[in-house]
């Protein structure tokens, strides 16, 4: 059997993000700082690292990264880049969304539960939010054409699952969980905010403060 | 009861002569001309504390006030003494005691509320906005109570209890004692205070970002997100390597590995099986009987010479050393297969024809290993 060490070396390598959510015992063994350098300088061979997100002694996720960038490694993050920004509004639509459905004040979370049928019953009970999840579901991302929500629900769970930002961990049951992806984007979300000075917070709070006026 | 959970009651909702017996028994009052009766606060910090009310936040920081009874009631005792009068300074001493364990036991009571609001995480309170309040109330509460426990100083303390050893005991070491186990609790308190307030704003921080982020978008719809990955410096958070790992094959020559290749075998033969069309029986060729062909068994040419060696024996009514028979017939065979041959054309031999030959075997035991027989020739006689 793979040691704990191999397998975190190989989802590292698969491109995983190793959070609590979806793989607990890596996650523990790599916040052992000892062990995290020696995967580190097993990483290093191949021009790679561990990367982190995230604070605090709960929330931290890792992946892979790379050492040392030439035109073959700025060209990949390039596309991914490209990739994570199409990803960003289709997904931050969808949390505010589950956020709204859910009457929370918390977004989803890395561990948060999330529950299909719960939410479908929400959306279908409430127009507004109807009309949400049908913008929502035909994004690029999603690439739902279906005019029920019940298929636009399932399609874009689908779609969350794939790229990542869900997890299913029973097949038989309805229950999805979020994973450090979502915090992923959050960091990238608060990155991008800060270097283009863009006033994120400031904006969503004058905003909520002129709908109470 | 209705009282505790509505925080008033109506002047109609009690019967007159019940009204004016919980009015003077101090259960309730008036807090103004012409407002509703309230519950006496002893009563509803009572009701809260038997119902374990998460909605209880009062906590009572005033150790001044504790400490100067302290001090007048040792002064009491200490004065009944000098003048001989042991029982009033029983008494005072009882009293004394009974102060300093309520003090402790307030500080107690008061560390477990706030524990109760942490672990609930201020469950009571919807909003975050209130919980962060909340939170922001319970660490004043906490400071408070620090910093009414620095005012209690033993010197003075041991001052007062002079060397009276039943007051050193009360005032001092027990005191030291609650005060330490508190003061370690309220920093732990604390801690757990702050890294709540931080989660709190950080999920606050969360909801305006993404809300911000939407807003942005809405309101910019030709918005693109800046180059940040194409820079000299690739910031940490863009830095995501592609995925390298292709799958593995299986090394069959791994003999660890055996259990599982064989475990997969069988699945992979299952699925086989499975795949396998099944054949209509209409479907079947026709099966027809026909006798079946004639055909030959050609004897080996080894056996044909065993056979020759069989009937020179019976021929001759001599016994012949196989070995002999082997260099005289000049047979192409080595001597070890010959010999192997023999034994088994002896024993191949029907029962009624085995009972007219002996086989002895000529030989000698293995040097070292008892049981063993090392067989050097054979000779065939008949019997």
């Amino acid at each position: 059997m793979l040691s704990t060490k191999g397998h975190v070396i190989e989802r590292l390598l698969q491109g995983a993000f190793i959070c609590r959510t979806t793989d607990e015992d890596g996650w523990r063994f790599l916040m052992v700082p000892g062990n995290r350098e020696e995967v580190d300088s097993y990483l290093g061979q191949l021009n790679r690292q561990v990367a982190t997100v995230g604070t605090g002694a709960d929330g931290e996720v890792f992946f892979c990264g790379y050492r040392q960038f030439d035109d073959d490694e700025r060209k990949v993050i390039g596309q991914q880049f490209r990739d994570i920004c199409q990803a960003l509004t289709p997904v931050a639509e969808w949390l505010v969304l589950v956020q709204e459905a859910a009457a929370q004040d918390a977004p989803l979370t890395e561990g948060a539960p999330l529950r299909l049928n719960e939410l479908q019953t929400v959306i279908e009970d409430t127009p507004a939010l109807h009309e949400q999840l049908a913008r929502i579901s035909h994004y690029r991302l999603f690439g739902s054409t279906s005019p029920t929500v019940d298929t636009q629900v399932k399609q874009v769970f689908k779609r969350l699952c794939e790229l990542g930002y869900l997890i299913r961990p029973n097949p038989d049951k309805q229950i999805y969980l979020a994973t450090g992806k979502l915090d992923y984007l959050y960091e990238v979300i608060r990155f991008i905010d800060e270097a283009e000075g863009l006033g994120l917070e400031a904006q969503a709070e004058l905003a909520s403060q002129g709908q109470l006026l | 009861m209705d009282a505790y959970l509505a925080g008033s009651i109506a002047d109609d909702a009690l019967e007159p002569g019940v009204q004016e017996r919980l009015v003077k028994d101090g259960i309730l009052y008036r807090p103004e001309p012409g407002a509703d009766l309230h519950l006496r606060r002893v009563v509803r910090a009572l009701l809260e504390e038997a119902l374990r009310d998460e909605r209880n936040r009062q906590i009572d920081a005033n150790t001044g006030s504790a400490l100067a009874s302290f001090k007048t009631l040792a002064a009491h005792y200490k004065e009944a003494r000098h003048q001989g009068d042991h029982a009033a300074a029983d008494v005072y001493l009882a009293e004394l005691r009974e102060h300093v364990y309520a003090f402790g036991e307030t500080l107690q009571h008061s560390i477990r509320v706030l524990w109760s609001r942490i672990n609930n995480e201020f469950g009571y309170v919807g909003t975050l906005n209130a919980k962060i309040r909340e939170n922001e109330l319970a660490q004043s509460q906490v400071s408070e109570l620090l910093s009414g426990l620095e005012l209690v100083s033993f010197e003075a303390l041991a001052e007062t209890a002079g060397d009276l050893r039943e007051l050193r005991r009360l005032l001092v070491t027990n005191l030291q004692r609650t005060l330490s186990s508190c003061t370690q609790e309220l920093s732990i308190v604390q801690g757990r205070l702050l890294e709540l307030l931080g989660r709190f704003r950080e999920i606050r921080g969360r909801t305006r970002l993404l809300k911000g982020w939407l807003l942005h978008m809405a309101q910019h719809p030709d918005y693109r997100v800046g180059p940040h990955a194409a820079g000299r410096m690739v910031p940490q958070l863009f830095n995501q390597a592609a995925p390298v790992l292709a799958p593995a094959s299986l090394d069959i020559h791994d003999p660890t590995l055996e259990s599982e290749l064989l475990a997969l075998l069988a699945q992979v033969r299952a699925q086989q099986a499975q795949d396998r069309p099944t054949q209509l029986l209409g479907d079947a060729p026709d099966l027809t009987l026909h006798e079946p062909e004639t055909f030959e068994v050609h004897l080996s040419p080894i056996r044909a010479a065993v056979d020759a060696y069989f009937c020179e024996v019976i021929d001759s009514a001599q016994a012949i050393s196989a070995l002999d028979y082997h260099r005289q017939e000049t047979l192409r065979w080595d001597a070890e297969s010959w010999l192997y041959q023999v034994i088994g054309g002896y024993d191949g031999l029907p029962e009624a024809q085995k009972r007219h030959f002996e086989l002895d075997m000529i030989g000698e035991k293995h040097p070292l290993f008892s049981g063993n027989f090392i067989i050097r020739d054979l000779r065939l006689w008949l019997a």
